[in-house]
């Protein structure tokens, strides 16, 4: 050590002190040295294992994803933000630098404030890069849209709040103890609020895993035919901003952290923060869910919101075309072959109809947490007749893949425009039955009355619907089932009982050539509706 | 005077560490003596505003601490080196300056070159990027002190700052505490009767909360002359002193 | 050897430990109150056995370092007596807690996600030292519960080092857990937690 004579001292001089950059400067210690930068591999690869991998297995519809994506990301990194937050809130008392720190002159919350920002901005960069790569691949995946950035708000808004709230824990209680059980205490709570949720009015929908109707997960058919009604990532992000301010004036209150009037600031802010986290709860209380299957809330509803988009269906070239949403292109091709034999049957015939077009959905809230998902409108309307469709992914249920949804389409609404073309239905004749049932075998469809059809899935195994009281996806839990007929228009039509005339007829029916069949049908199609033809008339 | 301090006390529950204290200091070296348990580390903390007196006056640069803005102002010409020295060990020696620096509130133009100044006025220029956990405990002390004096301090208080050092660096850290103490109040608290007689020109011997002694190293000496016990002067003296007081 | 216990379980704050893994199974008590079905009824035990878990892992800090290491012969046995003891303490609580509930999985999936994730945040606690051992654990919580997820939700993962996502009786599962149990265990006896330079 030196005894040099030192420069004059600063205390005697008038200085400039420049507190943006001393800030800065903290900052960028405190970057060098937090815990996130430790944790950010953790909550990145927990995103790729998790998140990542069942966000990419979803088809490329931006809505899917980015609702998927909100809640997925949030659920990987609330334990390492706040058990890092919590390690650097209780770095004071565990390295013992307490004394240090307190007789220092910068007030004692804009020091916390720095360490908090800086744990703060390793997990927000973590989040936007995980966010830049699961964008980036599905915009190139995409057919058609455009990224919804309001999930990805939410979901950004949590990291500040999260952090928040492990901060003021480390900070409040500097045990060892403190980091994993806030972590894991964190993680039960966003978890637990979602199973409060009842309805579309609840108050706990405020919570940030919420992106829409709790029980039907990320929905396909949402939107897709309307503009995303942003009201409750609005009040998500109303309640995130409020928390986070809150928490962080808070620790500015007890006395040391800094002069009065920097606590008194702290405690209107804070209170502030409350107020406003409060109003965003008690906006979600008065969400409800509309036609479109978005939580509307109506002070936050902007009516142009919820709008319909204008798009330009892509079409197939069957017999009879097959138009969807252009969102729902990579779709095409297989429900256009699932289609096909079908189609070849009935195109021509008098009253089929000249097209077949995905149509929006609509969504009524029912008792408790079910959502009734139907069809906005009738199944066939217009002249000539366009037939409306509903895709198995814009209905309840697991997402499945093209040739999956194909294969439901192939069933439910193949035997669904038999029956509309043959006037099959309740009350129809028992000639009408068969000619829908020989039509169905014609197709390759299972006949009417016949087991249903189980889709199951390559290494994997049927599992019940959320909601079930089922424990295990095993034997005595309901596999996901699809039966012919099982369309739009209700309940499938009863086939011909096996061993009757009519069954007998269908066979016969069925056994036709193509162009007698066709024939046949193009002279009597009009009196088979009528309910004019008998079973013993038909060839 | 940069310290006046007029029947200060401090509780501690049901303990008196500090049991009123009476004490002024100008610039220079004041050495703070005293057995275990005197109260030497509580009046240390109240002067370096880490903890509230519970009843007395103190005052420090001219400046009441009870005040928030006072209490501030205090702080960014405050140099303090607890017994116990907290650490981030993933920091670097120049980082742990720095970031002392800042939170004194230091111009930010200045801190480099204060950092740099600090770091090798304490002999650790060539471990100034060195992360702490790799340092032995006396380089720990001395990256202590640096934090301590970075922002030129005119109360600067050390709590035991030879603990650790080889007697090399114990005679160049008296050298530097003269030096210091020539502009600024330096308050030592410490066990090492030898630093304070090299160094201090104001001895301070405290016991069971109070001070039984305040006046010049030779003085002290001089006490024990013919009844002390201890193996130099100053010794004697110490141990005459505290003799006295307990009889 | 008794003699020692009693300051080795303060040191390592074990009298606390356990009232904070009571307190799990507290927790756990209360919230099978409500009704939880699909494959919530098995995350949800899931979550207190992790919180029950990082609590055991952060017991294996030592405050002293190396003065214990070179003076603790007996310093091995009482980190196994340690770690087995806080790791039953921890099943029993939980099992407990979810007698005469609806505990989905029961008492074997207790046993098994304890042990397996005891065992995790033993070979953490050895790695990055005791105070960080609960990254492992939480880690691991996270996946588990993604797991669970999955059986409802294809694709399904069903690989046994993701035991809670199978079945009780899985022998498959059981033996990862296992595995990884005697594996942290032996590692924290021999080596005991990494200290920190600081502590």
């Amino acid at each position: 050590m030196t005894a040099a004579s030192a420069p004059a001292p600063s205390g005697l001089l008038p200085v400039m002190r420049r507190p943006g950059l001393a800030a800065a400067r903290l900052l960028r210690l405190e970057l060098r040295h937090s815990a996130m930068l430790w944790m950010l591999p953790v909550a990145i690869a927990l995103f790729w294992l998790t998140t990542y991998r069942k966000t990419m297995a979803m088809p490329p519809l931006w809505n899917l994803r980015a609702t998927s994506m909100q809640s997925g990301a949030i659920t990987d990194f609330i334990a390492p933000v706040v058990g890092a937050a919590a390690w650097m809130g209780s770095r004071e008392a565990r390295r013992r630098t307490t004394d240090l720190v307190t007789i220092s002159a910068r007030p004692r919350w804009a020091e916390r404030l720095t360490a908090w920002a800086a744990t703060t901005s390793w997990a927000m960069a973590g989040y936007l890069g995980c966010l830049a790569v699961l964008y980036g691949v599905t915009a190139h995946q995409a057919s058609w849209g455009g990224p919804l950035w309001w999930p990805a708000a939410v979901a950004a808004a949590s990291l500040p709040t999260l952090s928040a709230l492990g901060f003021a824990a480390g900070t409040l209680v500097p045990s060892r103890f403190t980091a994993p059980l806030a972590a894991i205490a964190a993680f039960f709570a966003l978890a637990l609020s979602t199973e409060l949720i009842r309805g579309s009015h609840s108050y706990w929908q405020i919570s940030p895993l919420v992106t829409g109707p709790w029980d039907t997960g990320p929905d396909a058919g949402v939107a897709t035919f309307y503009h995303f009604v942003p009201d409750l990532p609005i009040a998500q992000v109303m309640f995130l901003a409020g928390l986070t301010t809150a928490v962080l004036g808070a620790l500015a209150l007890p006395e040391g952290a800094g002069p009065r009037s920097l606590r008194a600031a702290a405690a209107a802010v804070a209170a502030a923060g409350l107020l406003a986290a409060g109003t965003a709860v008690g906006l979600a209380g008065t969400g409800r869910l509309d036609n479109h299957g978005m939580i509307a809330i109506p002070a936050l509803h902007d009516a142009a919101s919820g709008r319909p988009i204008r798009y330009t269906p892509v079409c197939s070239h069957t017999a009879i075309p097959v138009c969807l949403n252009p969102a729902y292109a990579s779709y095409l091709p297989d429900t256009a072959a699932a289609l096909r034999p079908v189609l070849d049957e009935l195109a021509g015939l008098p009253g089929t109809p000249a097209r077949i077009s995905q149509a929006a959905a609509t969504y009524r809230q029912e008792r408790g947490n079910s959502v009734a998902i139907g069809l906005t409108g009738p199944v066939l309307s217009g002249t000539p007749p366009v037939y409306h469709l509903l895709l198995p992914d814009q209905l309840d249920g697991p997402v499945m893949t093209a040739s999956e949804l194909a294969s439901l389409v192939r069933s439910g609404a193949g035997s669904d425009l038999v029956a509309s073309v043959t006037g099959d239905g309740p009350g129809a004749s028992q000639a009408q039955r068969a000619v829908t049932a020989a039509l169905m075998i014609a197709a390759g469809l299972p006949m009417p009355g016949a087991a249903p059809e189980i889709v199951r899935h390559a290494n994997s195994q049927p599992g019940p619907s959320p909601g079930a009281r089922c424990q295990r996806p095993a034997a005595g839990c309901p596999a996901l089932r699809v039966g012919p007929g099982a369309g739009p228009r209700g309940q499938p039509p009863p086939g011909p009982a096996p061993g009757s005339p009519a069954y007998a007829a269908a066979r016969r029916f069925a056994a036709l050539p193509a162009a007698a069949r066709r024939a046949w049908l193009v002279q009597h199609l009009t009196a088979l509706r009528a309910g004019r033809v008998t079973v013993a008339q038909l060839p | 005077m940069n310290l006046e301090i007029a029947g200060l006390t401090r509780r501690f529950g049901r303990t008196m560490a500090v049991a009123g204290v009476d004490l002024h200091a100008g610039p220079g070296v004041l050495g703070l003596l005293g057995p275990n348990g005197a109260g030497k580390t509580s009046l240390l903390r109240m002067m370096a505003t880490a903890i509230p007196p519970t009843s007395g006056r103190l005052r420090l640069l001219d400046r009441d601490p009870g005040s928030y803005g006072p209490r501030r102002e205090i702080r960014r010409r405050l140099g303090y080196l607890p017994q116990s020295l907290g650490y981030y060990p993933g920091f670097t020696v120049a980082e742990f300056v720095e970031y002392f620096a800042l939170l004194k509130e230091m111009p930010p133009a200045r801190i480099p070159a204060a950092v740099t100044i600090a770091v090798d006025r304490t002999a650790l220029g060539g471990k100034a990027n060195a992360k702490l956990r790799t340092l032995s405990g006396g380089m720990l002390r001395r990256v202590g002190i640096a934090q301590a004096i970075v922002n030129e301090p005119e109360l600067l208080l050390l709590d035991e700052p030879t603990a650790g050092l080889d007697p090399e660096q114990r005679v160049a850290f008296r050298a530097l505490l003269r030096a210091l103490g020539q502009r600024a109040t330096v308050v030592v608290s410490t066990h090492l009767v030898e630093d304070v007689g090299a160094a201090c020109a104001q001895v301070v011997l405290m016991d069971q909360g109070k001070i039984v002694y305040d006046g010049t190293p030779g003085e002290l000496a001089a006490r024990g002359e013919g009844c002390g016990v201890g193996d130099a002067p100053l010794e004697r003296g110490y141990s005459a002193v505290l003799a006295a007081a307990r009889s | 050897m008794t003699a020692l216990v009693r300051p080795y379980a303060a040191s390592r704050r074990i009298p606390p430990a356990l009232v904070a893994i009571a307190a799990c199974g507290l927790g756990l008590r209360i919230a099978l109150i409500g009704h939880w079905d699909a494959y919530g009824a098995l995350q949800l035990p899931l979550v207190f056995e992790a919180g029950a878990v990082a609590v055991i892992t952060v017991t294996t800090a030592s405050p002293f370092g190396e003065p214990e290491r070179v003076a603790g012969a007996r310093l091995p046995f009482l980190r196994l007596a340690a770690g087995l003891a806080l790791t039953a303490a921890a099943i029993v609580a939980l099992a407990a807690a979810g007698t005469g509930a609806d505990l989905a999985g029961g008492t074997l999936d207790v046993l098994r996600n304890v042990a397996g994730m005891t065992g995790i945040g033993m070979l953490c606690a050895a790695a990055l030292g005791g105070a960080l051992a609960w990254t492992g654990p939480t880690g691991y919580l996270i996946l588990g519960t993604y797991a669970l997820y999955t059986q409802w939700h294809r694709p399904a993962l069903t690989t046994p080092w993701l035991w809670p996502a199978r079945p009780p009786h899985d022998l498959g599962a059981a033996l990862c857990a296992g595995l990884v149990l005697t594996l942290g265990m032996a590692v924290i006896t021999i080596r005991g937690a990494r200290d920190p330079v600081s502590e």
